[in-house]
């Protein structure tokens, strides 16, 4: 049965998430970390059944991390982007590996990236980097020029 | 460095086997960054470089020379010194594009090495950002003209300076401590996570 | 002493015509694919070059092998009459040369084993099915030949066609040309039987660990397998030469079909090659077995 974007925002508004409506296709959902699980699975059960990409920003100011879950539903064409905050000093959030195996890759380049835990992943081994002891790179008090000049040698010219 | 120039008098046979050389160079190109594509056009119909008895070898046990094409990131330099390391002597390395002089416009990429002089003798880079084949054949040609002239020896400086490439390498490939030195996320990032370094 | 430098000669001969071939057959593709193309001496700069670099082996193996599989060709070449000469008197006997061929691929073979790269190992895998595939259209030809004239001697075969273009055995038995010409592709392992090569997949087959002295014998080798595969054609179909430079001449005919086949052409899987080599150059083999035989 195919649901419309209206519907499935009305569903979700019964179960007291906030929703944000974007595009045609695409709305934007904020969740709390604790909630995260139980939501992702109420949207599998309504047909959203293919997790596109998992992706983690820093928002270094505020002092937290957002992960947004990207799930498609071949039945609506609906894009729902699941957005969670945690906290930088405490980056753990459960993993979503039982809900879809892919996700396995994703949390695993997550946590290489960002160095976020994704407690219950048994395998979160570097996919890319070796050897690597710094801070995760893609974090934003990662200084990659600082880095380039002090491994690489890179010159600065003006 | 040392000067390479060779010494001035090179036996009838030196010069033969130069010519050899100069005639015949086998590459191999290590498609890494964007510069891969400019390869097939130079060695087709357009541009021919098989006209010089320049050919694409598969191995490395084969090859004369090393195309470095573009951008090599770590895990890439890896395989390139291995790569090298199996080529038997004599063997030249061109480098395309100015990621591999100066990092190009991945300079400040905290994966990309931005000299490839240092890790490997380089004989000759090629400017451009991709070079065009026309660069790359002008290159080819002044590699034939180095070896003729004896000068084409960098695979020499290689051997004599070991150590320095050795720990160029091992700088980069094999890093113990943080390079910019650990801040708070990080102790709690090693703490929760004592099997990272394995 | 004679006999030792009439061999030694007649192996600078083979050789410096398979590369002198090599070098045309590189010109002629290129031509063909709209390119200028190498000098036709290119090859003579290749081997030049390859046996001054230094070189890397894994073992005696590798070097006796390498070894083994020149010395092969080149005994195949003693056997093979060159316009009526031969380098040592003996009978040219067909069975025997095909038998000496073999060792080639063999010596090759155990190169590529004991250099123990898993490519060399699937490149000489391939190039013994493709053995497999081309001998039996290629000895049923033979066999219909030999049925014919009533000897197995090569150099009887050559004369028996003497006099003229329409007693060639190119001319009489047309079909068996046609099957021993799609056999002969198979055996100078140029497209579309290439599979054992392969330089996009396994990285050129069994020369895959091949580098400096050891690639330079490798293209020996190829040379002499050149001269000696295409001097067996003239000999079988082109009715032999009366004298050295027809004889180099016809057999450059021979090369120029295989090249132009090669240049234009992509490559059989194993499988579909083999298949390929049983079905159709084998029908039409028998086919012209069955009309000697008749
Ligand atoms: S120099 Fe330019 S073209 Fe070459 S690898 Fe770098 S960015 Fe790509």
């Amino acid at each position: 049965m195919k649901l419309d974007k209206e519907s499935i925002i009305e569903l979700l508004n019964q179960k007291g998430v906030e929703v944000l409506d974007l595009y045609p296709n695409q709305i934007s959902v904020n969740i709390k970390k604790d909630n995260l699980l139980n939501h992702l699975v109420f949207l599998r059960s309504i047909g959203f059944d293919h997790l596109s990409f998992i992706n983690a920003v820093d928002f270094i100011d505020e002092g937290e991390f957002e992960l947004v879950y990207h799930v498609w539903s071949y039945t609506h064409k609906i894009h729902v982007l699941n957005k969670v905050r945690i906290s930088r000093n405490n980056p753990v959030i459960p993993t979503i590996v039982n809900l879809w195996e892919q996700a396995q890759f994703y949390e695993q380049e997550i946590h290489e990236f960002f160095g976020i835990i994704f407690e219950g992943n048994k395998d979160l081994s570097p996919l890319f980097l070796e050897n690597w002891v710094d801070i995760p790179p893609l974090r934003k008090d990662f200084d990659t020029k600082e880095f380039s000049v002090r491994l690489f040698g890179a010159e600065i010219r003006r | 460095m040392e000067d390479l120039k060779a010494n001035d008098k090179r036996s009838y046979i030196d010069n033969l086997i130069d010519f050899f050389r100069k005639r015949s160079i086998w590459m191999l190109h290590y498609c890494t960054g964007c510069g891969a594509v400019e390869l097939p056009p130079s060695m087709t119909s357009r541009w021919d470089i098989e006209r010089f008895g320049i050919v694409p070898m598969a191995t490395p046990r084969q090859a004369d020379v090393l195309l470095v094409t573009g951008y090599v990131s770590l895990k890439t330099l890896k395989r390139i010194i291995k790569i090298y390391e199996q080529m038997p002597e004599p063997k030249w390395v061109l480098a395309f594009g100015s990621c591999t002089v100066n990092g190009g416009i991945y300079w400040d990429s905290y994966n990309t090495i931005t000299n490839l002089a240092e890790y490997i003798p380089v004989d000759i880079t090629v400017s451009g950002c991709m070079p065009r084949p026309e660069a790359v054949i002008d290159a080819l040609q002044t590699l034939m003209e180095m070896i003729q002239s004896g000068e084409g020896g960098a695979y020499k400086k290689y051997k004599e300076n070991y150590e320095y490439y050795k720990k160029n390498q091992d700088r980069v490939l094999r890093k113990t401590a943080p390079i910019l030195g650990s801040s708070e996320t990080e102790s709690i990032y090693q703490e929760k996570e004592g099997n990272y370094e394995t | 002493m004679i006999a030792a430098i009439r061999v030694f000669g007649y192996s600078l001969f083979a050789i410096f015509i398979g590369l002198l071939f090599m070098g045309i057959g590189r010109k002629i593709i290129a031509r063909i694919q709209l390119r200028l193309g190498p000098p036709f001496y290119q090859a003579f700069l290749d081997v030049g070059k390859l046996f001054a670099r230094k070189s890397i082996t894994h073992n005696f193996v590798m070097d006796l092998g390498m070894i083994m599989s020149l010395a092969g060709l080149l005994s195949t070449m003693l056997f093979v009459p060159v316009a009526g000469h031969m380098a040592i008197k003996t009978s040219s006997n067909l069975i025997l040369i095909i038998y000496l061929m073999a060792i080639g691929h063999l010596g090759m073979a155990m190169a590529a084993a004991a250099s123990g790269n898993p490519n060399a190992t699937i490149g000489v895998s391939r190039a013994l099915t493709m053995m497999l595939g081309y001998e039996i259209p290629f000895f049923t030809v033979m066999l219909g030949l030999i049925i014919f004239n009533g000897t197995s001697s090569l150099e009887l075969i050559a004369q028996s066609q003497a006099g003229g273009i329409l007693n060639w055995n190119m001319v009489k038995f047309p079909l068996g040309f046609l099957a021993a010409e799609i056999a002969l592709q198979a055996i100078m392992g140029e497209k579309p039987f290439d599979a054992m090569v392969a330089p996009a997949e396994i990285a050129s087959g069994p020369m895959v660990e091949l580098g400096g002295k050891y690639l330079g014998l490798a293209f020996l080798t190829h040379a002499v397998s050149i001269f000696v595969e295409t001097g067996i054609m003239v000999n079988l179909f082109m009715g032999g030469a009366s004298n050295v430079f027809t004889f180099v001449l016809k057999q450059f005919e021979i090369y120029l079909i295989t090249i132009l086949i090669e240049a234009v052409f992509p490559r059989f899987r194993i499988e579909q090659a083999v298949k390929f080599l049983w079905t159709v150059p084998m029908s039409i083999a028998v086919v012209q077995l069955a009309i000697i035989l008749l």
